[in-house]
């Protein structure tokens, strides 16, 4: 099995004047949980398109599973998807739009009722399709990316229009793929999801690549600023505003204070936080870095411009 | 391709569907039968716009012979409903879906419209049964004799009348898919056909008798009722063969280089 499960160079689709992606370049190792990022128009469907054979690339080449990208059928076989939204036949039951799909590709019948159970949708395999709220939908849409038990998922938003119980099935859903040795490919707006389950990013924006690489290497290390709780509730405001007077920026947030950095090191903040709280006579019983969410970060590097 | 031939049968041989399918055979023929032998003359035009006579029912292949005039007429149905199966399979995103299962796109359409063919193939083999069967009902009222019905040429034109039905249903099959295919919306495919093979042929036709020899619609309904006096048979299949060759071209050409994005 090659290490790398999707590979691709210069990718460009262009329609007339506009350019959907733009010499994309993604290396996806083979059994990561990857997180594909990009505001809305960013180019992550197209991408996800040309990848599955939907969509000709107007440049670019590269491997899936191995296998050239101007070739799907080599491939395909092997990759289960779930693009821009489940499709299936209204009036048909869930398990026998598995059957249609599945006699499509040559892949078995047998493990239709295994993959309803795997999608949590044992019971409701025999009503029609139609009838099935917009979760049930997307989870049928998962069971029919997984019809051939492929090597590679990639599934296009699957989260969305569920509600936080549907969003948080899905994100457990996906980790259960991911451990059985799958590599996943995931978009989502929802940066908070992709964060807890992903552990390798590929961020995009107007069609160009934004960062690549495991999430732990984009998120670590970056400290947003620093939590600070007084024992006592009535030091609160005192602390906040000596903090203040000493040059910080600071924010009330609940019980806390949120110091930021604003350039200087968190050593160098905490230090003089605690300082002046000691100088006061008051007892912290917080003084903790604060880490950057995906959010926080994917938004600075598209206002700031980062490449 | 067998694969999605299989698929599509898979949807089309559900208890429900064929229920629905059977009554509808049914009710066409029985509209047919009644109408064929009510509006029977003692004389009549071999033509598309005349019905038929007394005399060709009681002939060879008369049990036949509502079955041949009211599938000229249920074309168009065939043929908004191949638009409509076809250009669903687009806006619903089901043909991406069995793309993703198997890339090739030539493959996918023309086994999807050869599965969608075999059941119409089965659907109008149940219609000339029943239009044979309330055929033999209603002869006697229509003072219609009935025992020249049951020889061998009257076996061999029932297998004529059926292959230049369905024939002609495949015409009009592969036109809808085209249009479907086309425009990859139902809405917009069913406006289309149902301007040009509805009132667009049929006005013209009143005031330019050529139309019935080059107008797509009335190529295909003289094919099936096994040519007419305005068009025979071998023209009508030679012409037809020609059109759903275009039509069947431009389908695969814009399949296998558009991208796909519904």
């Amino acid at each position: 099995m090659t290490s790398t499960a999707l590979s691709v160079t210069g990718l460009t689709k262009r329609y007339g004047e506009r350019t959907a992606v733009d010499h994309l370049d993604i290396e996806l190792p083979t059994g990561v949980v990857a997180g594909f990022v990009g505001p809305n128009g960013a180019g992550k469907t197209t991408t996800m398109a040309m990848l599955l054979g939907l969509v000709r690339p107007t440049a670019g080449s590269g491997t899936v599973l191995g296998s050239p990208i101007d070739n799907p059928a080599a491939y395909l076989p092997r990759v289960g998807a779930l693009i821009e939204s489940p499709a299936f036949y209204p009036a048909l039951s869930g398990e026998e739009n598995l059957r249609v799909f599945a006699t499509a590709g040559g892949q078995s019948t047998a493990r239709i009722p295994a993959l309803l159970d795997t999608v949590g949708l044992t019971g409701r395999g025999h009503d029609r399709y139609r009838s099935y709220s917009l979760g049930m939908k997307q989870r049928l849409g998962i069971a029919a990316a997984l019809l051939g038990d492929p090597a590679l998922l990639i599934l296009d938003e699957p989260a969305n229009g569920l509600d936080p119980q549907g969003v948080r099935e899905m994100r457990s859903l996906i980790s259960r793929l991911a451990e059985s040795g799958r590599t996943v490919l995931v978009s989502s707006h929802d940066l908070s999801e992709l964060e807890q389950v992903c552990d390798w990013l590929v961020l995009i924006d107007t069609g160009r690549s934004l960062y690549q690489g495991p999430t732990r290497e984009l998120l670590d290390g970056v400290i947003a600023g620093l939590a600070v709780v007084p024992r006592r509730d009535d030091d609160h405001p005192v602390l906040r505003d000596l903090l203040v007077a000493g040059g910080h920026e600071v924010e009330v947030q609940d019980r806390r204070l949120v110091v930021g950095l604003d350039g200087s090191s968190a050593a160098d903040v905490a230090a003089s936080v605690n300082q002046a709280a000691f100088d006061a006579g008051m007892v912290l019983v917080e003084l903790s870095p604060l880490r950057t969410t995906l959010e926080d970060r994917y938004l600075s590097m598209v206002h700031g411009g980062a490449r | 391709m067998t694969r999605i031939i299989h698929a599509q049968l898979i949807r089309m041989l559900r208890r429900r569907t064929i229920v629905a399918v059977a009554v509808a055979a049914l009710l066409l023929s029985v509209v047919s039968t009644l109408t064929v032998f009510s509006s029977a003359g003692e004389t009549g035009a071999g033509s598309r716009q005349g019905g038929t006579t007394l005399e060709a029912l009681a002939a060879h292949g008369g049990g036949t012979e509502a079955f041949v005039i009211g599938a000229s007429f249920v074309g168009f149905l065939v043929f908004v409903t191949f638009s409509a199966l076809m250009a669903g399979e687009f806006s619903g995103g089901t043909f991406r879906a069995l793309l993703l299962r198997n890339p090739h796109r030539l493959r996918v359409i023309v086994g999807e419209l050869i599965g969608l063919l075999v059941a119409a193939a089965g659907v109008v083999a149940l219609a000339e049964v029943f239009t044979f069967a309330l055929s033999l009902l209603v002869a006697p009222g229509a003072d219609v004799t009935t025992s020249n019905w049951f020889s061998l040429d009257s076996a061999g034109a029932a297998v004529g009348d059926y292959a230049t039905v369905f024939a002609g249903v495949a015409g009009w099959a592969i036109f809808g898919t085209t249009l479907a295919v086309i425009f990859r919306s139902i809405p917009i495919a069913l406006a289309v056909g149902f301007a040009w093979a509805g009132p667009f042929e049929n006005i013209v036709v009143d005031s330019w008798d050529a139309g019935f020899r080059y107008f797509p619609g009335q190529v295909l309904g003289s094919l099936i009722r096994g040519g007419t006096i305005e068009l025979g048979i071998g023209r009508a299949f030679f012409t037809a063969a020609l059109y759903t060759g275009v039509a069947a071209a431009v389908t695969l050409v814009l399949v296998s280089r558009r991208d796909v994005t519904a």
